[in-house]
C-alpha cells in the first residue's frame, strides 16, 4: 500500500504575528515554523499503518526552502520519502492552485490513500482536501476522528454537529482528511532524524508536474486583499474587585442584559 | 563559503538535525519532562521511566557511536540536549549527563573496543544505568590524593574504599546503580580508571544523601568498594593513566554542564517576563517598573551571552580531541554564575511566588546551585584557566 500524506508549514503557535509591509500576509522573516497541527495527525495515522508492516509512506509539501525542515521531521517520525514542491511560481496558489500541484503529485505516485489535515492552523480554509478529492476523482471524507482500514475500504468516524459522529465506508483510493486528537503523535527520535538524512527527498518544479501557468498569484480565484488583526473596540468591560465582587457584578450584568 | 551563507549560520541548531532534535525535544520536555518535575524533585526520587522513554528517543547515545546504538553527533547536539532538558528538570538532565557524558562517553573515549562493546550498547539502550566514581569523603578537587585503593591480584584487581556524591550511584533506596567508571590509586599519586559493574561481588550501596538543596531528582550516593574483584581486562588504558582518562573526557563533561545553566537561564528569563506582564502593582503590569526591568533586562543579556558562549565553544569542539580545557573551563565558570543570578532575579521578580515550592523558580535556583560545584568548582575553573592561559597567552584574545 501507497500512502500520500500532505504537510503544510505554517508559524509555530508561539509565534508573534506581525503584518508584512503591504498587508497581504504576515511578515514571515525571523519567526518560527511547525507542521501544521491537523496535518501531524494525519501523518501519525499514515505512520501506523506503515508499523503494521503494509505501507510506504510518502509526505508532500509545497513551499519555500524552509518547508524543506518540516519534510525532514516528517521522514524522521518514520515517513520513506519526501517531495518538495520548491518553485517560486507556486507562490500566491489559491486552495485551488494547492489542489492542483497536489493532484499531480498524486497522478505521479497512485496512491491507495491519501492523509492530510482537515485543515491548516494559519488560513483555516479547509477547502484543498475536498478540491484535491474532486480534481482525482476519488472518494474523500473530512473531520474523520476515527480511521480503521480493511482489504480495499476505509472506515472512518467523523464529527458532526452536537458532538455526534457519522460513519462513513470509503472504497480505495480515497483521502481522508482528519480533525485533530484522533491519535497520539510520536516524536522524531534521534535514531528516525539521523536515518532520514538518507531517504529520498525529491524537490519538484511547478513545470515538472506540468502546471505552469496553471497556478500561482495568476491562475488564482482567490486573492488575499487584506489581512489585518481584529479592530479595538471599548465594547469589552473588565470588571475589577474582589472574587466575590466581580461574581456579584457579573450576575447583575447578565440580568441587566436580560440573559438569563 | 559566501558572505550571506556566513550570516545564516545558526551557531544554535546549525544542520536540519540539530533543528529537527530541538524540536523533538521541545515536544518532549512539554509533554513529557514538565509534568513529572515538580513531585521528583519534591519526593526525591529518579524517574526511571522517564529515563528509558530518553533511551527509546535516543537521548542517552547523543555523542556515542553508530554502531552500539548511538547518534554520533557533535557536542552542539550534546549541548542542546541538556540545555533543552535542563530549561525543566536540571536534577533529570543531570542523571541524563551523568550517565551519557560521566560514564558512557567517559568509556567511549578511554576504553578499548572490547570493553566498548560490552558496555555501550547496554548504556546507549537504557539497560544498564551508569555513573562516575570520583570523589571520595576525603578528597574532591585534589584527585591525585584519592584513597581508593585498587591492587593487583593475578588477573584481576581488588578495589577497596569509598566513593561518594555519586549521581547514579542507585536507582532507588534499595537498588544499586549497574555500572560504574571508578578511579583507583594503583600507586602513590597515581589512578587507573577501571569499568566496575554491579554484581561484582564486594560492591554495595552506601548512604543514600538525602535532603540535598536542588537536583533532587537525581539519585546521589555513597559506594562502597569491599575488595571488589575487577578483571584487569576492566582497567580503561595503562596502570597509572587514570589521570590522562579523566582529563580526556573532562572538556565535554564541563561543556555540557555549561549547557546545563543555560537551560536554567533561560526558562528563569521566560518565567520572569511572562510573570512581569500578568502581575500588576499601583495600576500597572510590574514589567512596567525600572527595578523590575533591571533583573529582567540584566538576566535576559546575561543568559544570551552564556549560550552564545557555549554554542560557541561546542562549534570548536574535537569529541576525539582534548585541548579545550581553556574554552570549556571558561563556559561552566561563567554560565553557571549566569544561572544562579537569572534563578536568584526570578525570584526576586515573583517575589512571595517565586520563594514557594509549586513556582519553578524556587527548584531552579536551588538546582543552579551545584553547578558551581559539580564537575569542578568554580575555584577549580578559575586555577585551571590561569594556569593554562599563562601557559599560552595568545589564547587570550577570541
Amino acid at each position: 500500500m501507497k500512502i500520500m500524506v500532505c504537510l503544510k508549514q505554517v508559524p509555530h503557535q508561539d509565534a508573534r504575528l506581525d503584518i508584512n509591509a503591504d498587508g497581504t500576509w504576515i511578515q514571515e522573516d525571523n519567526i518560527k515554523f511547525e507542521i501544521n497541527s491537523y496535518d501531524t495527525y494525519a501523518l501519525e495515522e499514515a505512520l501506523r499503518t506503515k508499523d503494521a508492516g503494509e505501507a510506504d509512506v510518502f509526505v508532500v509539501s509545497i513551499g519555500p526552502d524552509r518547508v524543506g525542515q518540516a519534510l525532514r521531521t516528517a521522514l524522521g517520525m518514520g515517513a520513506d520519502r519526501a517531495i518538495h514542491v520548491n518553485d517560486d511560481e507556486a507562490n500566491g496558489s489559491d486552495s485551488l492552485g494547492l489542489a492542483k500541484i497536489l493532484a499531480a503529485v498524486a497522478k505521479q505516485e497512485n496512491p491507495d490513500l491519501i492523509f492530510m489535515g482537515l485543515m491548516s492552523d494559519d488560513d483555516n480554509s479547509a477547502a484543498v482536501a475536498p478540491m484535491l478529492a474532486q480534481l482525482l476523482d476519488i472518494p474523500h471524507t473530512t473531520a474523520a476522528v476515527k480511521v480503521e482500514r480493511s482489504n480495499g475500504t476505509v472506515t472512518c468516524d467523523r464529527e458532526i454537529e452536537g458532538g455526534a459522529h457519522e460513519v462513513v465506508e470509503l472504497t480505495a483510493p480515497c483521502l481522508i482528511a482528519v480533525q485533530t486528537g484522533l491519535n497520539q503523535v510520536r516524536y522524531a527520535s534521534l535514531k528516525g532524524i539521523m536515518a532520514a538524512k538518507k531517504k529520498p527527498f525529491d524537490v519538484k518544479s511547478v513545470a515538472d508536474l506540468g502546471l505552469s501557468g496553471q497556478v500561482g498569484t495568476g491562475a488564482a480565484k482567490v486573492k488575499i486583499d487584506r489581512i489585518a488583526p481584529p479592530l479595538k473596540g471599548d465594547t469589552a468591560e473588565i470588571l475589577s474587585g474582589s472574587t466575590a465582587e466581580v461574581v456579584a457584578g457579573l450576575v447583575s450584568k447578565i440580568k441587566e442584559l436580560g440573559l438569563l | 563559503m559566501s558572505t550571506e551563507d556566513w550570516r545564516r549560520i545558526d551557531l544554535y541548531a546549525p544542520t536540519p538535525e540539530h533543528r529537527a532534535f530541538r524540536d523533538t525535544l521541545d515536544e518532549f520536555v512539554e509533554r513529557e519532562v514538565e509534568p513529572q518535575a515538580a513531585e521528583h524533585d519534591r519526593n526525591e526520587t529518579f524517574n526511571h521511566d522517564l529515563f528509558r522513554r530518553a533511551a527509546d528517543l535516543g537521548l542517552l547515545g547523543v555523542t556515542l557511536p553508530e554502531e552500539f546504538g548511538g547518534a554520533d553527533l557533535d557536542a552542539t547536539a550534546a549541548v542542546i540536549l541538556y540545555e533543552a532538558l535542563s530549561s525543566s528538570d536540571p536534577g533529570f538532565a543531570l542523571a541524563v549527563l551523568a550517565h551519557s557524558i560521566l560514564f558512557a562517553q567517559n568509556v567511549n573515549v578511554n576504553g578499548n573496543d572490547e570493553i566498548r562493546q560490552h558496555v555501550l550498547p547496554r548504556a546507549i539502550s537504557g539497560e544498564w544505568i551508569g555513573g562516575l566514581c570520583m570523589t571520595e569523603p576525603e578528597v574532591g578537587t585534589d584527585v591525585l590524593a584519592l584513597r581508593t585503593q585498587a591492587k593487583r591480584d593475578g588477573n584481576d584487581y581488588l578495589i577497596d574504599g569509598r566513593k561518594t556524591f555519586i549521581t547514579n550511584g542507585g536507582i532507588d533506596e534499595h537498588t544499586l546503580g549497574d555500572v560504574f567508571v571508578v578511579y583507583a590509586a594503583t600507586g602513590e599519586r597515581e589512578i587507573s580508571a577501571f569499568v566496575v559493574e554491579k554484581g561484582m561481588g564486594g560492591l554495595s550501596l552506601g548512604q543514600h544523601w538525602k535532603d540535598k538543596l536542588g537536583m533532587r531528582a537525581s539519585f546521589t550516593a555513597e559506594l562502597v568498594f569491599d575488595g571488589v574483584r575487577v578483571p584487569a581486562t576492566n582497567r580503561m588504558g595503562a596502570e597509572g593513566e587514570g589521570t590522562l582518562a579523566m582529563m580526556r573526557n573532562l572538556e565535554i563533561e564541563r561543556l555540557t554542564l555549561a549547557a546545563m545553566s543555560v537551560g536554567i537561564a533561560r526558562r528563569c528569563v521566560s518565567v520572569m517576563l511572562d510573570y512581569a506582564g500578568q502581575r500588576k502593582t499601583f495600576g500597572v503590569p510590574i514589567r512596567e517598573h525600572g527595578q523590575v526591568q533591571r533583573y529582567i533586562a540584566e538576566s535576559f543579556a546575561e543568559y544570551r551571552a552564556a549560550a552564545s558562549l557555549v554554542f560557541d565553544v561546542a562549534r570548536r569542539f574535537d569529541l576525539s580531541q582534548t585541548g579545550q580545557r581553556i574554552e570549556a573551563d571558561a563556559a561552566k565558570l561563567f554560565a553557571c554564575q549566569v544561572a544562579k543570578r537569572a534563578a536568584d532575579a526570578a525570584i526576586q521578580v515573583l517575589g512571595g511566588y517565586g520563594y514557594m515550592g509549586e513556582y519553578v523558580v524556587q527548584r531552579l535556583w536551588r538546582d543552579a546551585k551545584l553547578l558551581e560545584i559539580g564537575g569542578g568548582t568554580l575555584e577549580a575553573h578559575q586555577k585551571n584557566l590561569v594556569k593554562d592561559l599563562s601557559r599560552d597567552p595568545a589564547r587570550v584574545r577570541a
